[in-house]
């Protein structure tokens, strides 16, 4: 009898154990970090929305899972260790391309949803608006793919920027075009810098695009190179054929654009029509690498040079890259590209940050996010690293960033793809110089 | 000089299409004394007939225009047995609002069946391909078989309109309406009829556009704009008048090629930085402004 009362006490004392430690276990594994991520899923960018979503969303799948394969801490374990394994919830909200909207979405996710931080926005007049309203609030925010260099010279205390920003890729054309005088670039014999000195520039009448222009006036005065033209146009323009021919009345040997999707084939297709004669075209990354580009311009394109920060030609130099790629293109159909790529690193930055903040409080993710530092390794994109400045000038910007150029040649399967051109040193391809014209 | 030459072309080549865009909105008015609001949404209606046809079809998408042709007639008698003739017998402001209400109930019915995204027509037997003039001066196939097109159908309203026995009737209603109905001319049929020719026309220069502008729902407003400057320039109810103020508003979209001409030629750069492609459309509607208030006759106009 005492025997049975002996057992029945230790299988209580056991159930009582349970039942403090548990349902403790139970509840971490239970926990979820919100995210809410704001892209433009529908209208006039929604192909590039639809790139982001998938990185973003690949990102979670990895940082929510153990991919013992893949080369990164955060597919090591599920979900945020140091929150003991909180898995990541992505709220996905669609600001159409349109600001207004965007704050109004960002105060919903704050208020509405609760969420730990923001993702997103994409547009650089989108972030600038959802990121004022995350500061209002006191919400973290870290932008992956707006490339405005105004956004981190605000002075912000809760936005970081991973990606590179404008100044960054404006200034690699400039050192792209004075490699060219100094035959530093693959396949080309050096030029006289006579023969690359007139520049003309169209950009939207954007915050991005107007920015865009700023630079290249700014830096074609630094490099010494002459801009004969530089206009803005109506984003998502109907008709862009008086803006052509005021710039092939300038008669530009380089012509640079900072256009999104449905105007970069419009240009492209006005150019053509109007048998543009220009040596070299280059355009912001945005709509010149985007899929329906390519796919909508065909063979008009070999030659065009953009902009990029990822290219299918990354996979060839990093491993992890070729890994992450794999994955994406089985979930997508599609290679990574420049929006999908800096998507996935801008998520992957927030595990990263929470991890090192061990605690989903602002004030403790603002303090990570000052201090982390991401090693290059761990990256699908070929930079340095991640590490936000905290002084000087810009706030919150990375500064291991850094981009890369690309130019669309025909590859071996006939399709178009973009190799890379500059850092010479990665090279993938002979550089086409001068373009064949239309 | 080959911007100069290049912008007189492409202003002029323009110029011609626009005129059609305007040729039907003159010929409801003049036969009626409507201002069709709705005018833009019939050439976004003939931009899509093109488009799908040619997407359907597989064919040309310029040989969508019988069928834009076909489509925006029926349409315009449609909308006029439909809803326009009860409008007649209200005041002038039901019948401003009632085609404005028209605009409206199109527009948004295009979004739903099409969405708001941009359509492109990407291939084509001229897409993509140009004619090189020399000196610089370049014209795209697509824009100079929509102004050849729209001449042509310019020329046979025209034909129409001051040739045929129905279309002295047509003049005739547009002239005196109690007076035709006397002598026995059908004036509902009549007004029926401008509203299909009305409808035609603008469905047909849709047609052609469309080769080279994108089509969204909201296309019309700004050729509506353009439209009522033309109308206006040329005279209220003159056939003749939207021709020469087509052409004349064509050329005033390439102001900035003109501009940036005596810019080279004088070598100013002050004017090099002035943002002349910004302006194009203010320039139309500032023209706009300027005959209503000088003029509001317009050139050829013979209503009042």
């Amino acid at each position: 009898m005492k025997s049975m009362i002996r057992i029945n006490v230790i299988f209580l004392c056991l159930l009582m154990l349970a039942g403090l430690f548990g349902p403790t276990s139970a509840v971490a594994a239970d926990k979820v970090i919100k995210i809410g991520v704001i892209y433009p899923l529908t209208g006039g960018a929604a192909a590039a929305g639809r790139e982001l979503r998938a990185g973003a969303e690949l990102a979670a799948e990895i940082a929510n899972g153990v991919f013992a394969d893949l080369p990164m801490s955060m597919a090591k374990n599920e979900g945020v260790k140091s929150l003991g394994g909180a898995r990541i919830e992505l709220i996905f909200k669609d600001h159409e391309g349109n600001p207004t909207l965007g704050a109004d979405l960002a105060k919903k996710l704050i208020l509405d949803d609760k969420v730990d931080g923001i993702l997103g926005s994409y547009h650089s007049s989108v972030t600038k608006t959802v990121s004022a309203v995350a500061e209002q609030y006191g919400v973290p925010m870290i932008n992956g793919s707006s490339t405005s260099p105004a956004l981190t010279k605000r002075g912000l205390k809760w936005f970081w920027r991973t990606t590179p920003h404008d100044r960054w890729f404006t200034k690699d054309l400039f050192e792209l075009l004075v490699g060219l005088t100094e035959g530093k670039v693959q396949g080309v014999k050096a030029i006289s810098k006579e023969e690359i000195m007139n520049l003309a520039s169209a950009c939207e009448k954007t915050e991005w695009g107007s920015h865009v222009s700023g630079l290249i006036d700014a830096l074609a005065k630094e490099y010494g190179f002459k801009l004969k033209k530089s206009l803005l146009y109506a984003a998502k323009s109907t008709d862009l054929s008086s803006e052509v021919r005021s710039l092939k009345a300038a008669k530009p040997d380089v012509m640079l654009f900072a256009s999104y999707a449905s105007d970069a084939i419009l240009m492209v297709k006005t150019l053509q029509a109007q048998k543009s004669q220009a040596k070299i075209i280059w355009g912001q990354d945005a709509g010149f690498e985007k899929p329906e580009f390519r796919d909508t311009l065909g063979d008009a394109i070999e030659g065009i040079l953009t902009r990029t920060v990822f290219l299918p030609k990354v996979v060839e130099i990093k491993k992890l890259a070729g890994q992450v790629n794999a994955m994406y293109k089985a979930k997508t159909g599609n290679d990574l590209g420049g929006a999908s790529a800096r998507a996935f690193t801008g998520l992957q930055t927030w595990v990263h940050v929470l991890e090192e903040a061990g605690s989903t409080k602002p004030a403790d993710i603002q303090k990570a996010a000052n201090s982390i530092k991401i090693s290059g390794d761990e990256l699908v994109v070929p930079w340095s690293g991640i590490q936000f400045s905290t002084s000087g000038e810009e706030i919150g910007q990375n500064v291991l960033g850094s981009g890369l150029i690309g130019q669309y040649q025909k590859q071996a399967d006939g399709t178009m793809g973009l190799e890379i051109v500059y850092p010479f040193d990665v090279s993938s391809a002979d550089m086409i110089f001068p373009l064949a014209g239309f | 000089m080959d911007i100069l030459f290049s912008s007189i072309i492409a202003g002029l080549l323009f110029g011609m299409v626009l005129a059609l865009v305007s040729l039907g909105l003159t010929i409801i008015f003049g036969v009626m004394d409507i201002v069709n609001f709705a005018h833009g949404e019939f050439l976004m209606i003939g931009m899509y007939t093109g488009l799908l046809t040619s997407q359907v079809t597989g064919m040309d998408p310029l040989l969508g225009l019988p069928v834009a042709a076909a489509i925006g007639f029926g349409l315009g008698v449609l909308c006029y047995y439909g809803f326009i003739r009860y409008l007649l017998r209200g005041p002038m402001l039901a019948q401003l609002l009632g085609t404005f209400g028209l605009m409206l109930f199109l527009r948004n019915s295009a979004l739903l069946v099409f969405g708001s995204e941009d359509r492109v027509v990407h291939h084509g037997v001229l897409v993509g391909k140009s004619f090189d003039l020399g000196m610089g001066v370049i014209i795209p196939a697509t824009k100079l078989a929509a102004a050849g097109l729209s001449v042509a159908a310019f020329l046979a309203t025209w034909l129409l309109m001051n040739r045929s026995r129905i279309g002295k009737a047509l003049t005739a209603t547009s002239l005196d309406a109690q007076g035709a109905r006397y002598m026995g001319i059908p004036t509902e049929k009549m007004n029926a009829l401008a509203w299909g020719v009305g409808g035609g026309t603008v469905t047909i220069a849709g047609a052609v556009l469309v080769n080279f502008w994108p089509v969204n729902p909201f296309v019309g407003l700004l050729f509506t704009m353009i439209a009522f400057t033309i109308v206006a320039l040329g005279g209220f109810g003159s056939v003749p008048g939207a021709f020469f103020a087509g052409l004349v508003v064509g050329l005033i979209t390439e102001i900035p090629g003109f501009w940036d001409f005596f810019t080279y030629t004088f070598d100013a750069d002050w004017m090099l930085n002035v943002p002349m492609t910004s302006f194009k459309y203010m320039m139309v509607y500032v023209t706009y402004f300027v005959i209503m208030v000088i003029r509001p006759r317009g050139l050829f106009g013979w209503k009042h």
